[in-house]
């Protein structure tokens, strides 16, 4: 694995930076341009068809330049987290999914995976090949609506209703195995929620036989496109560096050359075990974050393909009877197992004390947990790390000598999710 | 005309889930209104009637997708759930050119303002469809953060539960929304006393 | 390994297979710049606050009691039993750094500081702290000193008290019922 970026010694902004200064995360407009041109504020306000949620983005334009950004966010602001600390371990459980609400399964996962590094509890095989594969469903099923609303923002509108075709059948393989179609919460703290129904296998392999066709019909449409190519290159451009120190991870860091991917470098469930390829582009433009996207999207089909032909037998869930429901045919016979039952209900297992940080590889990048634990029913705080937020700050960067129409293209890159951003 | 007994909205051709529980008394909606004042509302004469369908047949939503209900409301466009043939695809992104604003996802405070602001820039008549739990009536959170209903701020006609709900479940609000306009039921800002 | 060499290194504390290393306050900035330059750790990826107000009282099932002392008698002890760690003050500033090589090596680096008390940004040594620090002042009211924009990012301008202290309550409304008058 080559590092394309070496740490280097460096000053904070180091020469060649195009982040803004004094502030990281607004372009200032020149003064001496205030006075000679014509600057126009404009807001993209929160309700805007192609922000991508109710992102605000007051925007100054010289003519069609843009020469000043800020983003304001906030208009979805949740409170997840004050939430999350009035309810028990496992009724919080529901509550990140909603936070980045396209890939939903991967926060869970990540919540979940540091209540257990607390607990102390390593999941059956199963429980983790099927969250892996879940997992990349979840990031397909995001890409795919990342794809279409893309395209539909930059004219492609016909890539929306094919994008939302395979993202209905993703969506019917989550309603096969955990009843819902989006915000399924289906792991638990120790595993799964429920065994795996019969027939999910076959209907899941089906799709994975199906799905590189489709994305050559979606690279078809507008890999070599001349309107897409000309919209997408030389467009919102992020070197390395930049990209490190403004802490972006997940595509647009790839897309910027760095070679960075949680999956491989910091393996969780049973990445390791499992081979895939991670796509790297050079140049950092939209363009690139697309490829990039493309590239993914095959790569995780190529995953889920493992993760039926390795998926182990055995149970779902661990026995451990502290922290999961015991089977309801022992209640009938055991005290214990009655006992730990109505405690598990009412109160809820207790997670030791401490504190941890999970970071998992979510669709946009690195998604991270962090949970203090009081030793209690209740966790004390619990914060995420969403990548969306991080990526927002790059748009100013990523801004400096655009026009006004290339702006819709590069915040659709940057793949943002507002529930993310706002938490 | 004398009103021997009370009528219900199963009798103006409303297919409320009254009708599926006979036993049940009136509905709020009904109570609120009033019988009466309903009769007198929903008597329509042919050119009402013809606006009616005209409306009712066309209602063009306002692209308001606020969080994880917004993608199942993208979802009914696509052509498993297609929308389009209720007349309702064509999602407007300027408020004045639209009907129905459907709040699709949870309203913050601070979103609160410009969603008024876009329901004050539509032009009437207009509906509203609170889609989702958190637009009903705040979903799962309680909390500082989010408005516990957006009913607080607009008028709402059709509240469709879910936490998203299915994007059947929004075809059926869409559905129960035109059969109110058909019968000639007024739009929620001139019955109920919030906003307007 | 041992972090000892961190510019005000106060302690170490290896658990989970982290390391949470806590330095003073006031040099935060020199631990920051010696952690990104001479160890690698270019990549911050979050800067969490946390408000611990509260935290030695004895909880809803009287678990393991309080600074008097353990009830064994006490039901639901469940055998995982232990006094909480004493914190030294109300809040905690954790920085989660990651380098970008081979093992993927994190550390937690943290400051504590009490209400009023301002922390120093790190905005100078890693530019993507712009925003979180915004949030921490928005969230917790912590006030960073030398931040070039610290407004609020989550919450309205002019929205008075700091949200996710343990003070601050929940807030909501109780539900109604639809046949009650």
């Amino acid at each position: 694995m080559t590092m394309a970026v070496v740490a280097e010694k460096r000053p904070a902004i180091y020469e060649g930076s195009r982040i803004p200064q004094p502030i990281p995360t607004v372009l200032l407009v020149d003064p001496k341009l205030r006075e000679e041109g014509d600057i126009l504020e404009v807001n993209f306000g929160p309700n805007h068809p192609s922000t991508h949620g109710v992102l605000r983005l007051v925007v100054e334009l010289n003519g069609e330049r843009v020469v000043g950004l800020k983003a304001v966010v906030g208009y979805l602001h949740t409170g997840f987290e004050k939430n999350m600390e009035q309810k028990s371990w496992w009724k919080a459980i529901t509550y990140p999914e909603r936070i980045d609400y396209l890939s939903f399964q991967i926060n869970e996962l990540v919540f979940v995976l540091a209540i257990e590094k607390l607990l102390e509890v390593e999941p059956p095989g199963k429980a983790t090949w099927m969250r892996m594969l879940l997992s990349e469903l979840s990031r397909i099923h995001s890409h795919l609506i990342w794809l279409g609303t893309s395209a539909l923002e930059l004219g492609a509108i016909s890539l929306l209703w094919y994008c939302f075709r395979e993202r209905d059948a993703v969506l019917d393989l989550f309603e096969l195995v955990t009843g819902a179609r989006m915000h399924t919460r289906y792991f638990q703290a120790g595993g799964l929620a429920e065994d795996i129904p019969p027939g999910f296998y076959s209907e899941c392999r089906r799709f994975v036989d199906y799905m590189p066709a489709r994305l050559d019909e979606y690279e078809a449409l507008l890999s070599s496109q001349v309107i897409w190519l000309e919209r997408t290159k030389g467009l919102g451009l992020l070197s390395a560096a930049d990209a490190i120190a403004l802490g972006q991870s997940g595509p647009v860091l790839r897309a910027s050359g760095v070679d960075w991917d949680l999956r491989r470098d910091e393996p969780y469930l049973a990445y390791d075990q499992v081979d895939f390829r991670v796509p790297i582009y050079p140049n950092g433009d939209v363009y690139d974050r697309y490829k990039v996207h493309m590239d993914e999207m095959r790569e995780s089909t190529r995953i889920v393909r493992q993760c039926l032909d390795g998926m182990p037998e055995g149970p779902w869930i661990v026995d451990d009877r502290k922290i999961v429901l015991p089977p309801r045919d022992e209640l009938h016979t055991s005290m214990e197992s009655l006992i730990h039952h109505f405690k598990l209900v009412t109160e809820g297992y207790r997670v030791p004390e401490g504190e941890v940080y999970v970071a998992v590889e979510s669709a946009r990048g690195e998604l991270g947990c962090y949970v203090v634990s009081d030793g209690g029913p209740k966790p004390w705080r619990v914060k995420f790390r969403a990548p969306s937020f991080v990526a927002l700050e790059a748009t100013a960067t990523c801004m400096s000598d655009a026009l006004v129409a290339d702006l819709i293209a590069i915040v659709g890159s940057l793949d943002t999710v507002m529930g993310e951003v706002d938490r | 005309m004398a009103v021997e007994r009370r009528k219900r909205l199963a009798d103006f051709g409303l297919n409320s889930e009254r009708t599926l529980m006979r036993r049940k008394g009136p509905s709020v909606f009904e109570r609120e209104l009033g019988v009466e004042e309903l009769e007198d509302k929903l008597m329509l004469t042919t050119v009402e009637k013809a606006v009616a369908w005209a409306q009712g047949n066309s209602i063009w939503p306002d692209t308001f997708g606020l969080a994880c209900c917004a993608m199942e409301m993208i979802a009914i466009v696509s052509p498993r759930y297609d929308v389009a043939r209720f007349g309702a695809e064509v999602f407007r992104s300027s408020p004045r050119q639209a009907d129905l604003m459907i709040v699709s996802g949870r309203v913050s405070h601070k979103m609160a303002a410009p969603l008024r602001q876009v329901y004050d820039q539509m032009l009437e008549p207009k509906w509203v469809i609170a889609m989702g739990a958190c637009a009903s009536s705040g979903g799962m959170f309680s909390n500082y953060a989010i408005l516990q209903g957006v009913d607080k701020i607009v008028a709402v006609d059709v509240h469709v539960p879910g936490c998203p709900p299915r994007p059947e479940a929004l075809l059926e609000g869409i559905v129960r929304l035109q059969e109110k306009i058909l019968a000639g039921v007024p739009p929620a800002y001139d019955i109920r006393e919030v906003a307007s | 390994m041992s972090w000892e060499q961190i510019p005000g290194f106060l302690s170490q504390k290896d658990a989970h297979g982290e390391t949470t290393v806590v330095v003073e306050t006031e040099r935060l900035v020199e631990a920051a710049t010696y952690l990104r330059d001479e160890a690698g750790f270019d990549f911050l990826s979050d800067i969490t606050p946390t408000d611990y107000l509260g935290w030695e009282q004895p909880r809803v099932a009287g678990y393991w009691g309080n600074r008097a002392g353990r009830d064994l008698n006490s039901p639901g002890s469940w055998g995982l039993a232990k006094q909480p760690e004493e914190k030294p003050k109300r809040f905690s500033i954790s920085y989660h750094v990651l380098a970008l090589r081979e093992g993927a090596p994190r550390l937690r680096l943290q400051v504590w500081c009490d209400d009023g008390e301002p922390v120093p940004s790190v905005v100078t040594v890693w530019p993507t702290a712009d925003w979180h620090e915004r949030e921490a002042w928005d969230m917790m009211g912590i006030s960073i000193d030398g931040h070039p924009n610290l407004e609020r990012i989550l919450m309205e301008e002019d929205w008075e008290g700091h949200p996710l202290r343990k003070d601050y309550p929940l807030g909501g409304e109780p539900v109604r019922f639809s046949g009650e008058e």
